[in-house]
């Protein structure tokens, strides 16, 4: 598009809702009060597994103040979650710590918590199983009896090419294993949620989901199976205090809050304490995986194998879909002819797991990344020139028939390299080191769900101001700022005249929701094409009054005007109100439903997932104190290729915060679950990076400006934290020659890896 | 969270008054510990007595000495040029302790009182031949602040008594101190090992000997201690790179650290190695050495 003449786009533009916040007018979830409102709580389990023998809520409902008391016996019979095997309130049997037990709605978050105190529960406690691999062993406890194995029936499996010949003839091979630890999102709002019912059974739910749609139907179905049939659900987002993967799916505790709105009547909020954050929300899952990779004499990649086996935990949300993900980076992170994937996911006692800023991708690409450098090691090649040698190009159609379109990769790899000052500083071993990892990640959304679509309606008023209402929810990413700069570009009229509204499924279209890096390319240009339309009616309509021909007619600041003729133009909201103000006058409104043309997988999972795909290189330079193995990052660099940058710094503020995330990965976080007990959740033993910790990031924007994106854009929400760990393990190896294969890359670990390699002595020697 | 009354006396006396005649009454300085426990259940108090607005508490006086009233916020003691320059354990304790959020209502008294192994002014303190007053209804007393912890959470302090202030004593010239707070964050995080030290030499001079030696150390006992055979060790003796990596070894040997979620024990006893000789370093660069 006309990228020389953009006037919006490309400008570091503050994020709309930036005064609200800063003010404290922002109205997040914790801030709602509706008239009549109770306030439910939630008793969680008090063993990973056991059965519920009797529960005793006699004296909670005795307690003033309480109004209503649940169990999972006086519920309706439902299951929840993507494998339906989730009920809100747990009977019979608890299978975690966070198990929901019971729940009560009372006057006040004080009598609600007093009340369920007073619950009694007895239980069996049964043996549990904590560890995925033990789980899968024969005779290991039964998660769920009736399915009769803790594997889950999700069969992922990807082959494409000819792996066993490819490794008969591979020069080198490099095969390990590695792991990943249980992390969570750390939103800086709790969760919550305030169901409310009307006197016709209609549910309005106050939530700060991130899938307004699909939450919308999951309520609707629950309402059916209550037997209230054929009700109006309506979805109203509060300003949403991070999401990063938690909010992708529907969780016990709206059920809960729903269930208890019905039965009292009344409205009713559940609001998590950071303790249940950390707890009752679902983390990302820890992994483990073996990987092979092989290359030819001259370095070029012949053949990846990986074999995973992801901890489910105790029940199914859609984060079991992550190894469809994973196989993104698999099949189509560098070059490589012949790949083969399987993963099982396994249930265990632990919490279970959920999606995760990256979807799987940060555990897929710490494997391969890792062994990429190994893998250069083996062949003698610089990590560098190897990954050059096999970065992918445009034009390329990957093994699972990606179609590669805009490409940046290289210089990504090129620019990290020469801002680390790589061929310097590689190779010295004294403490100091560099490492880099790269990364693919759909760009151009993803056909996870069966529609990938988003919808806009944009209507304009007498004065040329614009409401938009967008399906995509803004949960602190930037879309509504993002989505008023492209429709303000295309309209000629400044960005304080667009008003967004994003958060009410009564008003706005319908969206899959804020996942798979999808926002700024899918809700992107369907908010383009629908000021398209309505900018081409208004150029038709002033065509006539101007006497001027549409094609010459554009508008600029607000004004329409003849681009060959000065004379001719024609303030826009005059332009408009003489459109309105005549007999048989018109507003004008436009809406687009957009849908990119990207596949859904084939049965052996291979299709064009997006319509682009998003790359980018990460560079640090790390030094290592060899006596108490603590690592301290000197240099970050973090190179991206967006397609275009809409708004250079919202876009810097989403790999800032992705490097970030990405380095607690790598160097702290983690869920500390002993026998399915968590032993941090809170924010002073889970080690999140506090602003001290955190490098100068050094950003670099590669623009290929994408055919398909809106003016260009790429998505860039999640790619920030993907290559991360990698590139500040491969870091550690060039300072020191340990490699930690499996995260955090904490203290301990590097000095007991350094001992038993006895560095230490060949250092002092 | 449990409801308590709350009180505001202005003196000591009345705090002690307050102290004895409530029923399940406990003192609160900066409440950053004890308004924890409260929340997590792990204490059960009916009556909480501010000492807050005890203006006998506060502040910091140099002289024969130096005399620090426990009721001083963490803020007010990073403040000091006196501390920084004659005291430097002290202030390498207290500047990375919690946040600045946590320093400007924490108090150094609460910070010894709460009697945590990884209290962040303990080991400074105890380097520092901190002696403790103590004041009860029924008078004042001493006690070396070495005799004054017991245990986790546990010191000598009778219910009934508060502390009012620490006195350090005036170190001759050619005395350096330092604190090593190892710790996974750069900020908002408890020790995983802390390591103190105060060293005077002999004089100035190439060669010197170390004339008197203490080393402290935080998490590695179930109270904040002194590693006595380490400083017998290091009296007398130059201070060589040798010596202080002996030193680190006999360190290791008098600490009995254990697994837990913050550090795992092996870890902690080769951190003892390592860092008591870097925290010996430090004092001796502090004394111009």
């Amino acid at each position: 598009m006309n990228g020389d003449v953009l006037s919006l786009v490309g400008k570091n533009i503050p994020k709309k809702d930036a005064p609200l916040k800063v003010t404290g007018q922002a109205q997040y979830i914790q801030d709602i009060k509706l008239p009549g409102m109770l306030w439910g709580k939630i008793l969680y389990s008090r063993y990973p597994h056991g059965r519920i023998l009797n529960i005793d809520t006699k004296r909670a409902e005795r307690l003033p103040g309480v109004k209503a008391v649940l169990t999972g016996s006086t519920i309706p019979d439902i299951k929840i979650g993507f494998m339906k095997d989730n009920p809100p309130l747990k009977k019979g049997k608890v299978c975690s710590m966070r198990d929901e037990v019971a729940a009560v709605a009372a006057t006040s978050p004080e009598v609600a918590q007093e009340a369920i105190e007073l619950i009694d529960v007895e239980y069996e406690e049964l043996p549990g199983v904590f560890d995925p691999v033990e789980a899968m062993k024969e005779g290991a406890p039964l998660i769920h009896e009736e399915l009769k194995s803790n594997v889950l029936k999700l069969p992922w499996k990807l082959i494409c090419g000819d792996v066993d010949r490819a490794k008969a003839e591979s020069a080198y091979i490099v095969e390990d294993t590695y792991k990943t630890q249980w992390v969570t999102h750390c939103c800086l709002g709790t969760s919550g949620c305030i169901a409310s019912f009307d006197v016709n059974n209609n549910l309005t739910m106050y939530s700060n989901t991130q899938i307004p749609s699909l939450a919308q139907r999951d309520y609707i179905d629950a309402l059916n199976a209550f037997g209230l049939k054929n009700k109006r659900v309506r979805v109203v987002q509060s300003v949403i205090g991070g999401g990063f993967g938690s909010k992708l799916d529907t969780y016990p505790y709206e059920y809960i809050a729903i269930l208890l709105a019905l039965k009292t009547r009344r409205p009713v909020k559940i609001l998590f304490t950071r303790e249940e954050e950390f707890f009752a929300t679902s983390p990302r899952q820890c992994t483990l995986t073996k990987i092979s990779q092989g290359c030819d004499r001259e370095g070029r990649l012949t053949f990846r194998e990986m074999e995973m086996i992801l901890d489910n935990g105790a029940y199914t949300s859609w984060g079991a879909t992550t190894p469809s993900v994973m196989m993104m980076p698999i099949s189509s992170l560098y070059k490589v002819p012949n790949v083969r994937y399987t993963a099982k996911c396994v249930y265990t006692n632990n919490n279970y797991s959920q999606a995760m800023r990256g979807y799987g991708n940060p555990q897929a690409t710490f494997a391969i990344e890792s062994s990429m450098d190994q893998l250069a090691e083996a062949a003698g090649m610089d990590p560098y020139e190897f990954r050059m040698k096999n970065a992918n190009e445009p034009g390329e159609v990957t093994p699972q028939r990606f179609k590669i379109t805009s490409c940046g990769m290289k210089e990504c790899i090129e620019a990290v390299a020469e801002k680390l000052n790589w061929k310097e500083k590689r190779g010295r071993h004294n403490g100091r080191g560099v490492g880099m990892a790269s990364l693919i990640h759909v760009g151009g959304g993803a056909r996870v769900y069966k529609s990938d679509g988003c919808g806009t309606i944009i209507k304009i008023d007498d004065y040329g101001k614009v409401d938009v209402f967008t399906g995509s929810t803004d949960i602190g990413q930037g879309s509504d700022t993002v989505i008023a700069q492209i429709v303000a570009e295309v309209l000629g009229i400044s960005i304080e005249d667009v008003n967004v509204i994003n958060n009410d499924t009564d008003v706005c279209p319908w969206d899959v929701g804020v996942h798979a890096s999808r926002t700024t390319f899918v809700a992107g240009n369907s908010a383009l094409y629908a000021a398209e339309k309505i900018k081409a009616e208004i150029l038709t309509i002033v065509s006539h009054m101007l006497g001027e021909d549409v094609a010459f007619l554009d508008i600029k600041n607000g004004v329409v005007y003849s681009k060959r003729d000065k004379e001719k133009s024609m303030p826009l909201g005059k332009a408009l109100r003489s459109i309105h103000y005549a007999t048989g006058g018109k507003m004008l409104m436009a809406e687009c439903f957009y849908d990119p043309a990207n596949e859904n997988f084939d049965r052996e999972f291979k299709g064009n997932l997006s319509v682009s795909y998003a790359y980018g290189a990460h560079g640090v330079e790390v030094e290592v104190d060899r006596k108490t193995g603590k690592v301290k990052i000197l240099n970050y660099v973090a190179a991206h290729d967006v397609g275009r940058a809409i708004n250079p710094m919202l876009l810097e503020g989403q790999i800032f915060g992705g490097g970030v995330m990405g380095l607690g990965y790598a160097l702290g976080e983690e869920m500390v679950y002993i026998n399915g007990v968590l032993k941090n959740g809170n924010f002073l033993d889970y080690k999140i990076p506090t602003a001290k910790d955190v490098p100068p990031i050094e950003t670099i924007i590669v623009e290929t400006v994408d055919k398909d994106g809106p003016f260009g854009a790429k998505g860039i929400g999640e790619p920030g934290l993907v290559p991360t760990a990698p590139a500040i393990s491969n870091a550690i190896y060039d300072a020191v020659g340990v490699r930690i294969k499996d995260l955090p890359i904490t203290p301990e670990k590097i000095l007991k890896a350094l001992k038993e390699k006895g560095a230490e002595k060949l250092d002092e020697a | 969270m449990r409801r308590f009354e709350y009180h505001k006396p202005e003196t000591i006396k009345e705090a002690l008054g307050l102290v004895t005649s409530l029923n399940n009454a406990r003192f609160i300085a900066g409440g950053t510990d004890i308004l924890v426990a409260l929340r997590q259940k792990k204490a059960e108090i009916d009556n909480l007595i501010s000492l807050r607005n005890i203006g006998e508490l506060k502040g910091i006086e140099y002289g024969d000495g130096l005399w620090i009233g426990s009721g001083t916020t963490h803020t007010e003691i990073l403040k000091s040029r006196v501390i920084l320059e004659h005291y430097t354990a002290l202030n390498d304790g207290v500047k990375n302790l919690g946040s600045r959020q946590i320093r400007n209502v924490a108090t150094i008294g609460g910070n010894i009182c709460n009697a945590a192994p990884s209290a962040d002014t303990a080991c400074p303190l105890l380097v520092l031949d901190a002696k403790v007053l103590i004041a009860g209804i029924n008078g004042e007393r001493w006690v070396d602040l070495d005799g004054f912890f017991l245990g986790p959470n546990k010191t000598v302090l009778d219910k009934h008594e508060l502390v009012k202030g620490f006195s350090l004593p005036l170190f001759p010239k050619n005395t350096g101190s330092s604190y090593i707070k190892h710790t996974r964050r750069a900020a908002m995080d408890l020790p995983i090992l802390g390591i103190a030290a105060r060293i005077t030499m002999d004089d100035g001079k190439e060669g010197a000997t170390c004339r008197e030696a203490r080393i402290a150390m935080g998490v590695v006992a179930p109270r904040p201690i002194r590693a006595y055979e380490t400083e017998r060790f290091l009296v007398g003796k130059p201070l060589t790179e040798d010596v202080m990596e002996e030193a680190g070894n006999i360190a290791a040997r008098e600490a009995t650290p254990r697994d837990s979620i913050r550090g795992q024990a092996w870890y902690r006893k080769e951190m003892v190695k390592v860092l008591v000789g870097r925290a010996i370093k430090n004092a001796m660069e502090r004394m111009g050495l």
